[in-house]
């Protein structure tokens, strides 16, 4: 009797410290989203009004300081506090978890793929109504308005923002962020800024460098890396396209036939055959790094910082951090200047595009955000000039100064803070403006809306070495380099084109990509004489893949896009 | 007491069922405290382990995740998960490299670990012996991450000490881009978790040796043995039990990710297109295939067909200690 007694309050000990438990649970709950709301609770003397946005960027990134000047000023007079996360590790793995718990933040920012995820989960809400309410979202409504065909997803609403491709008065090409063959300015200087055109040119250069400087700083030179990482797959399998001729367009080329585009995928076509040749020989040269097939990212950015690297291919965007790293050092001959090269001088070509509108990428409301109208209004308000000015600039006097005609300049220090990764993280909202929507090109004062884009600022802000390479070309920014480049055809670029998940159309697409990486690297490393031999094998594994229904797919999206995006732009 | 069990065989057999069911509840009642103190673990392993099984429906089913998605709106599909994982082309290599890594490891990580155990238990000298151990098991605590760079870099061909040290050994004329072949990439595998977690690993037998009665050695010792005989007749068979218990669990995790069978992270982090095809394990694919293209399905009908294959193979080996007479795990 008196054990199962004590059995009875056992039993309720428990009970009550499950309730406790769970009770203690559901109140952390309550709590947790009331305090992002709600943030009195914070005890904050002026966070009565401030708002918290939590935000997703979908890319590495490092937290902004504490005390970060344009946060502070964005709290100080909007009323809102960004808070960060960024990606660690894997995007899809995250997006993937992020979608399954349908656990989102309030914004989040995309740009590339995972766009199409989120948008298939019903992750974002529709903003086409906030772009067409011009009364109350103005700046939006300027933005956006004229482009709403185009962002404009298939299903009829529009869900992201796209950041870049907007222009405003007059939109100056002075760099490249795109691909291109890049080369150190010391390998050009040492041979008196020699005309190069083609592929064979860009290598002889190279070969005739590393003769004459085995070594650099005390290490072996090493001629051209290819990074070769799958999540970042355009180093290895785009080059053929633009060395032909075509822009870039991703993982096809797109010919115009009659009024009509054909797109198609080419890592098997001859243009790419021609292209491994090559690369194969001068593997064979000791030009080709071999690291290059067991590199991983990090290391390729460590390699190319160490500036002994003589050449690549690959976006600027991509390996950017490298070339800031020599900036730092003062490695400045090191540093890399694009070449257009092509196959031969019978083409022209069309590295340089007018920069477009990139439909996957830029800023996206979740169906979690608490208040999306707030949000909204807060982008909206960041999209006026002075706060644009303040989020690209700075502020006036202390980031940029002002001539007597009205035309903003810098200083030396101004440029080199402004470089610096460690001063943006405390004195620019870097992240957070590269997924804002931004006006790109003049302001109304007919200054350019970035430094970059500046051209005195820009010739000003070139380091001695290139303002020397640009002048032996006898040119003035970086973009003339380049052939200018023709209209954009409507649809492009084709690589923002989304191939549905969970498709047929996706696994042959992933297959064919395993092929490239797994063969590719096989194959520049054969020997030459075996090349032919392994390139046949290496096409009919492409070609028992359905390539005809990618190929579709991509012939299909781009004739919506004629259909829907209008004749012209 | 000889009365009541005679007559309980003369009654019918549902009594008998009667007593035991009344001899079980004595237990219970019995044990009713170490009952209590196992419901805590018993509702914990319900919630984390039992509960999200659930989740295996998705096998079957295209699933999409989306505003409104729950496990029954979902498009149902069969096996065609099942179907498409195993008909994937490469499913066979696959297979292979998960198979052929994982008793790789088994096997070496037992030998180095007992092997490194039995000599650090042979030391006399404590300080000596203790820092042999740290040593060794220092490289356990650096993450993968970590590891497969130091592993990269001493592959290189670009000064890395492997290379190196052949080359000025005459042993290869020229450095060998060992990430690059596929052939290599189990043998480097297979040293890489050495040297990670052979310290680690060893610790597990030395304790299980300190628990060795020390009368044991000296009786031997009088009987005239020497070292090597007393690590084989004393050492070895007084670790046979940990022995087995320990190979119960690994070879459960034979197909899957932890315990140490390192069926991911080391392929996942020096996987490179070049060696793919050796490279590739069950866990790599699950994840290319899987969860990067949002396949979640994919990912789930994987996860069953290991853990399937895990407790069959469990089974097998409790069977087989079970006949050689030695400690079971179940």
């Amino acid at each position: 009797m008196k054990n199962s007694k004590r059995l009875l309050v056992i039993c309720l000990c428990v009970v009550l410290v499950l309730s406790f438990a769970l009770s203690a649970c559901r109140q952390n709950e309550e709590n947790g989203g009331g305090s992002t709301t709600d943030p009195n609770d914070t005890g904050k003397k002026t966070s009565t009004d401030i708002m918290e946005i939590s935000t997703f960027i979908s890319r590495a990134g490092t937290t902004p300081t504490a005390d970060n000047r344009i946060y502070k000023k964005i709290q100080e007079e909007l009323g809102v506090k960004f808070n960060f996360e960024f990606v660690v590790g894997e995007i899809q793995q995250r997006v993937g978890i992020m979608i399954s718990g349908g656990d989102y933040p309030d914004l989040i920012g995309v740009q590339s793929n995972e766009a199409m995820q989120f948008i298939d989960a019903g992750a974002f809400i529709p903003l086409e109504d906030y772009i067409n309410d011009a009364e109350n979202y103005p700046n939006l409504n300027r933005h956006y308005g004229p482009l709403i065909n185009r962002i404009t997803h298939v299903d009829g609403h529009a869900y992201i923002m796209p950041n870049f491709g907007v222009h405003y008065g007059t939109f100056y090409q002075n760099e490249t962020w795109g691909p291109a063959f890049w080369i150190q300015r010391a390998v050009l200087k040492e041979f008196g800024y020699p005309e190069i055109k083609t592929l064979d040119q860009f290598f002889d250069l190279v070969q005739d460098y590393m003769r004459k400087y085995p070594q650099i700083d005390g290490q072996d030179t090493v001629g051209f890396v290819i990074l070769t990482d799958e999540g970042r797959d355009w180093p290895l399998r785009n080059a053929p396209a633009q060395l032909a001729g075509y822009p870039n367009d991703g993982s096809v080329i797109v010919d115009k036939v009659g009024s009509a585009y054909n797109a198609r995928l080419f890592q098997h076509l001859d243009i790419s055959k021609r292209y491994f040749k090559k690369i194969n020989e001068m593997y064979h040269a000791g030009v080709v790094d071999p690291e290059s097939f067991v590199m991983n990212y990090d290391q390729y950015i460590s390699k190319l910082s160490s500036g002994r690297v003589l050449g690549l291919f690959d976006q600027r965007w991509n390996f950017n951090n490298a070339n800031l790293s020599l900036y730092e050092q003062e490695k400045f001959d090191r540093m890399y200047t694009p070449i257009p090269v092509v196959f031969d001088e019978s083409i022209t070509d069309w590295y340089l595009t007018r920069s477009e509108l990139n439909v996957n990428s830029g800023f996206a409301i979740s169906e979690n955000a608490k208040d999306p109208d707030k949000i909204m209004k807060i982008i909206d308000a960041l999209l006026d000039e002075e706060w644009q000015k303040l989020l690209q600039w700075g502020e006036q006097g202390v980031d940029f100064l002002v001539d007597e005609n009205g035309m903003y300049y810098r200083t030396q220090e101004m440029r080199d803070n402004y470089n610096s990764n460690e001063w943006r993280l405390r004195n620019q909202a870097r992240d957070l403006l590269e997924f804002l929507p931004k006006m790109e090109g003049t302001f109304s004062s007919g200054n350019a809306t970035s430094p970059g884009i500046q051209p005195s600022e820009y010739f000003e802000g070139l380091t001695d070495s290139e303002r020397e390479l640009l002048s032996a070309y006898g040119v003035q920014t970086q973009g003339q380099l380049f052939t200018t480049p023709p209209e954009n055809p409507i649809y492009f670029p084709a690589w923002s084109i989304n191939i549905p998940h969970g498709s047929a159309e996706q696994i042959a697409n992933q297959r064919l990509k395993d092929i490239a990486f797994e063969h590719l690297p096989q194959m520049i490393r054969a020997s030459t004489s075996e090349f032919e031999q392994r390139w046949a094998r290496y096409v009919e594994l492409n070609e028992a893949i359905d390539i005809a229904a990618i190929e579709a797919h991509y012939n299909k999206e781009i004739q919506r896009r004629v259909d829907d995006w209008g004749p012209s732009r | 007491m000889q009365e009541s069990n005679l007559n309980t065989e003369v009654r019918s057999s549902m009594v008998v069922r009667k007593t035991n069911r009344k001899k079980m509840w004595d237990t219970i009642k019995n044990q009713k405290q170490l009952m209590f103190m196992s419901v805590p673990l018993l509702i914990y392993i319900f919630i984390f382990n039992y509960y999200p099984l659930y989740g295996w429906l998705m096998a079957f089913q295209n699933y999409r995740p989306r505003r409104d998605a729950t496990m029954f709106n979902q498009e149902w599909v069969g096996l065609d998960n099942f179907k498409f994982l195993f008909t994937q082309h490469d499913f066979g290599r696959v297979l292979r490299n998960t198979i052929g890594m994982s008793v790789i490891n088994l096997i070496l990580s037992f030998v180095t670990a007992i092997v490194l155990a039995l000599l650090l238990n042979e030391i006399k000298n404590l300080f000596v012996k203790k820092t042999i151990q740290t040593i060794s098991y220092l490289p356990y605590f650096i993450s993968w991450v970590i590891a497969a760079t130091i592993v990269s870099q001493a592959l290189s061909t670009d000064n890395g000490i492997i290379n190196n040290m052949l080359v000025s050994l005459r042993i290869i004329d020229e450095p060998i881009l060992w990430l690059a072949e596929g052939k290599y990439f189990w043998g480097i595998f297979g040293i890489a978790n050495v040297w990670k977690q052979v310290g680690f690993n060893a610790i597990i037998y030395l304790g299980a040796m300190a628990s060795i009665d020390p009368n044991l050695y000296e009786a031997a010792e009088i009987d005239g043995a020497g070292r090597m005989k007393k690590m084989l007749h004393i050492t070895l068979p007084g670790i046979k039990s940990t022995f087995v218990v320990l190979l119960i669990m690994n070879v459960a995790h034979l197909l899957s990710t932890g315990g140490g069978a390192g069926g991911f992270e080391f392929q996942y982090l020096l996987g490179r297109g070049s060696n793919i095809a050796w490279s590739e394990t069950i866990d790599v694919f699950t994840l290319r295939y899987g969860i990067r293209m949002g396949n979640f399905s994919l990912a789930t009908a994987a996860g069953m067909f290991k853990t399937l294959v895990s407790i069959s193979l469990v089974f097998l080996v409790n069977g087989l200690a079970k006949k050689l007479g030695e400690n079971r795990l179940i």
